[in-house]
């Protein structure tokens, strides 16, 4: 099993892919306690990247996952769940 | 309420996306030159399919008229009504968001649907499992996605609603418009656009006996004619700005038509004789309530279907209703040049009739030549012609006939 | 100038029960329709569960080629439609075929069969160049949502405005809405008014769950739709019809026919907020449903019942709870509110519909229809939802209201037979 862990980079370009939101991998990074709402993305669009990101590594995420606030809220929580699964 | 109001439903602006044009100059120019612009379908995986031509959209990107986050989460049909949606509220003067929300409405009339996006999602579903459904589908497959995702760009708060009906929905949404003006709506955005050529879509469409499977693009549409061979579809739409005529004049904006009568009956499914009946009663009902008496009619845009037993319906229909003088006035079907949008069909015609009076000029009928009906179909080159009163004729695959009676607007508008 | 609508007749196909007198006994009995998904196998999905009709279109007259060819939302409207023309008594034969125009709505449409042919024609979704030699040859007639209309209007001859009507979930109370309009303004003097949806399949199911919208409750179906209860946990898919027949007030009392209440108002806004997301306020649902005591000059308090939308999801009903007390005010609290949604599930755009017969039907019984499975209060939503009893009330104004995925938000207000004064 790979460890992983989803980057503020991968968020971005997931923000883009699932949202049709740009955002400077940086910024995202410099702004990680700014409401995702500050940045265009709303719940489907969370939602959507929540689903991504199940597909795409195979593991479910908690329910909490598409009510998280920040974007450092959410990949605290995304990564601490991949690590524990791995 | 202490505005004062005309209770008549003025058009003030208008934006097209069409096979033949991606505004409503481009649009007038290649209608009123008679460019055909049908030709082979060439969206990814429709090569195969026994609908060879149509009317297709090109060079529109939607990315320069519809911001991203609107685009990932709608099918291609929305990104048409909503970039339509936005060149008619800016030709209205009227962008920005609105003083009060809930003085703008929105109704769009629609046939097929975000068919190409649910195609996508049953692939995946299919294909991949339920878990690849993504969170969009379930806004952007069903027929009141264009409303809802103009009246949310637009934070647009009136009265909002969708005719999912055959092509002459397209008119029935118009006379919705004009009706909610009447009842005290400031303005409404209303129309239709429509995307219905993709892979699955298309198949769905192969059963419809009207539909003409023709190769030849000069040759595949030509109603009103012995070699009538059915119709042939098209992508794209309009959507128009309408809102009451005293508001209009005290806005300081041109009036560029008024809807002035509509009517709309049903008489069934491919019974194209008996449309004779029902069309006739919905000019009547459309004269009547615009009160014009039939001389007044100064051109038609036909429904023009393409299928012998249709055309000749309709222009006994025309004659049925306007007696001698449906033997006289000008009729044209600009259509044949660049498909059948479905719903959006007839508010093309619609935006075809507005201008044709704004330039005192009726739009001929490409590749129709030897007219087989007792009508004066216009062709080859447009025919100048003061034009006060336009009449707009659709009937639909399921059995609707509707007719629209547009008056022309300000001079100023010209 | 307007006329007065009257209601002439109704008809349902609703889960658990089939006519009038059977949907009416379930909900006066606060039955539960909703169980384990049998129309299709479910697994995998996250939301398994629905409120599914036990219906065979042969047990109810329809001619072969409708029980052959026809989608299950089309049989479920003819069924319906049948249903409410018998009641209204009306004779179609002499009817004025232009005086008579049908209006009914539906979200999905043809979709379940849409589906269906999809997965023939792509090889269960191998192919994005779809073979078209394996698809039904009337395919186009689950493409094209207007079959509907279409259909139900070939039934009775009519021949007058034919529409359908798709505004995502707010679809049936909006047709009914239309119908007033025509019938009111005098396009027609006679409308068959209503909706219909199946939208029970893979693809809608699997839609919902992307979007965690339905109820994940698996192993509780039948008190899985819980509206305004603490516990609520998403709406439960439902399928279904309702078609009323809507007449000018005059010309169903030239006829002598039995006037089972009136359409007293109706209107529609939108809420330019989100596709699927809903305020905490509800000013749009609010001005929807002033809008239609405006149109009654009604005040308030003269409001005796709310059939709510009550989808059960976290954020509709805390939404309509706070339109309600906008609207109503103090009387709000005074005033019942319930949801049927608990007992037939949400059918889409059918279950308007289906709503505004059963606030005809509470109307005609002077009893309100409960809220089943209501157990725990939420303090966000703290009206009167009447939980799993059915309660006989004087009856005498009753709204629907409803809200719809594309921010619809409409209300239609029922007035009983002669209770309206003008």
């Amino acid at each position: 099993m790979i460890t992983t862990e989803v980057t503020f980079d991968e968020l971005a370009a997931l923000m883009k892919q699932a949202a049709g939101i740009t955002v400077d991998p940086e910024e995202l990074k410099d702004a990680a306690e700014s409401p995702f709402d500050s940045f265009g993305l709303d719940s489907l669009g969370l939602l959507g990247i929540v689903g991504e990101l199940e597909n795409r590594y195979g593991a479910s995420l908690p329910p909490d996952s598409e009510r998280c606030r920040t974007p450092r809220e959410f990949l605290d929580l995304v990564n601490s769940t991949l690590k524990a699964g791995a | 309420m202490s505005k004062r109001r005309s209770g008549r439903a003025a058009v003030t602006g208008i934006g097209v996306v069409a096979p033949n044009g991606l505004s409503t100059d481009a649009y007038w120019k290649s209608v009123s030159e008679g460019l055909g612009v049908l030709d082979l379908i060439t969206r990814e995986g429709c090569g195969h399919l026994p609908l060879r031509v149509a009317g297709e959209v090109r060079s529109f990107d939607p990315a320069a008229l519809v911001e991203d986050r609107f685009l990932v989460q709608t099918d291609r049909f929305s990104h048409f009504a909503m970039a339509a949606a936005a060149l008619a509220l800016d030709d209205a003067g009227l962008g920005g968001e609105p003083a009060d929300p809930y003085s703008v409405g929105v109704v769009t009339a629609a046939g097929s649907g975000g068919g190409e996006f649910g195609q996508r999602e049953l692939q995946k579903l299919w294909g991949q499992g339920s878990k690849f459904v993504g969170p969009y589908q379930s806004i952007a497959w069903f027929y009141a996605a264009s409303t809802g995702q103009i009246s949310i760009r637009g934070g647009l708060k009136g009265p909002c609603g969708v005719v999912a009906s055959d092509e002459a929905g397209g008119l029935d949404s118009l006379a919705h418009a004009a009706r909610a003006v009447r009842r005290g709506t400031d303005v409404m955005v209303v129309g239709a656009a429509e995307a219905p050529l993709a892979p699955y879509s298309m198949v769905c469409q192969l059963g419809y006996p009207e539909l003409s499977t023709l190769d030849d693009p000069d040759r595949a549409y030509r109603p009103f004619t012995e070699k009538a061979c059915g119709f042939v579809p098209a992508e794209g739409g309009a959507l128009l700005v309408v809102e009451d005529e005293e508001q209009a004049r005290e806005r300081g904006v041109p009036v560029r038509g008024v809807v002035a009568g509509h009517a709309a009956t049903f008489t069934g499914t491919s019974r194209w004789a008996e449309s004779r009946e029902g069309l006739a009663h919905a000019i009547t009902g459309a004269l009547d309530e615009a009160g014009a008496a039939p001389e007044e009619i100064d051109v038609v845009f036909a429904d023009a279907l393409g299928v012998p037993e249709a055309d000749r319906a309709e222009a006994l229909a025309i004659a049925d209703a306007l007696g001698a003088h449906g033997t006289r006035v000008p009729v044209t079907a600009p259509k044949t040049g660049f498909g059948r949008a479905y719903c959006g069909a007839p508010v093309l015609d619609t935006v075809a009739a507005l201008l044709a009076m704004e330039h005192g000029l009726v739009p001929p009928t490409p590749n129709v030549f030897d007219v087989c009906h007792d009508i004066d179909l216009v062709t080859s080159h447009a025919r100048p012609a003061e034009l006060r009163t336009a009449l707009v004729l659709s009937r639909g695959l399921m059995g609707s006939n509707a007719a629209l009676v547009v008056r022309r607007g300000d001079d100023s508008a010209r | 100038m307007t006329r007065r609508v009257a209601v002439t007749g109704i008809g349902v196909v609703a889960p658990g029960g089939i006519g009038a007198t059977a949907f009416w006994d379930l909900l006066a009995a606060g039955r539960t329709a909703t169980r384990g998904i049998t129309l299709f196998d479910p697994a995998g999905l996250r939301s398994r569960i629905a409120a599914e009709c036990d219906f065979d279109p042969f047990e109810h007259g329809l001619d072969a080629d409708l029980c052959q060819h026809a989608d299950r939302y089309i049989q479920f409207a003819v069924v319906a439609a049948r249903e409410a023309v018998r009641q209204s008594g009306l004779d179609t034969g002499s009817l004025d075929p232009w005086r008579t125009a049908v209006s009914l709505g539906s979200a999905v449409g043809g979709t379940t069969r849409l589906e269906h042919d999809y997965v023939l024609v792509s090889e269960s979704g191998r192919r994005w160049d779809v073979d078209h030699t394996k698809a039904d040859p009337k395919l186009h007639l689950a493409f094209t949502p207007s079959t509907l209309a279409s259909t139900v209007a070939e039934q009775f001859g009519a021949r007058g405005p034919v529409q359908t009507v798709s505004t995502g979930c707010t679809s049936g109370l909006d047709a009914v809405g239309y119908a007033f309009h025509t019938v009111a303004e005098g396009r027609a003097d006679v409308c068959i008014a209503g909706a219909s949806d199946s939208p029970i399949s893979p693809i809608t199911m699997a839609c919902f769950d992307a979007i965690k919208a339905t109820s994940p409750n698996n192993d509780d179906p039948e008190h899985a739709s819980r509206p305004f209860d603490a516990r609520r946990d998403g709406f439960v898919m439902g399928e279904g019809a309702a078609v009323l027949v809507l007449e000018d007030y005059e010309h169903a009392r030239a006829r002598g026919a039995d006037i089972l209440c009136e359409i007293s108002g109706y209107a529609t806004y939108g809420n330019a907020y989100h596709m699927t997301g809903l305020t905490s306020e509800g000013l749009e649902m609010a001005r929807a449903i002033d809008s239609t005591l405006d149109q009654a000059r009604l005040d308030p308090t003269r409001i005796d019942y709310v059939n709510a939308h009550g989808s059960g999801t976290r954020q509709n009903d805390r939404h309509e709870t706070a339109a309600v007390k906008r609207s109503l005010g103090a009387h709000a609290y005074e005033t019942p509110m319930s949801s049927i949604k608990s007992m037939v599930g949400h059918s889409l755009g059918a279950i308007g519909a289906i709503e505004v017969v059963a606030c005809v039907l509470a109307l005609r019984h002077q009893v309100v229809p409960p809220t089943a499975n209501y157990e725990t209060p939420d303090p966000e939503c703290d009206l009167d939802y009447v939980p799993r009893t059915a309660r006989p009330r004087k009856l005498e104004h009753v709204l629907s209201v409803g809200s719809g995925f594309g921010g619809f938000q409409s209300a239609v207000l029922l007035s009983g037979a002669g209770g309206r004064t003008r």
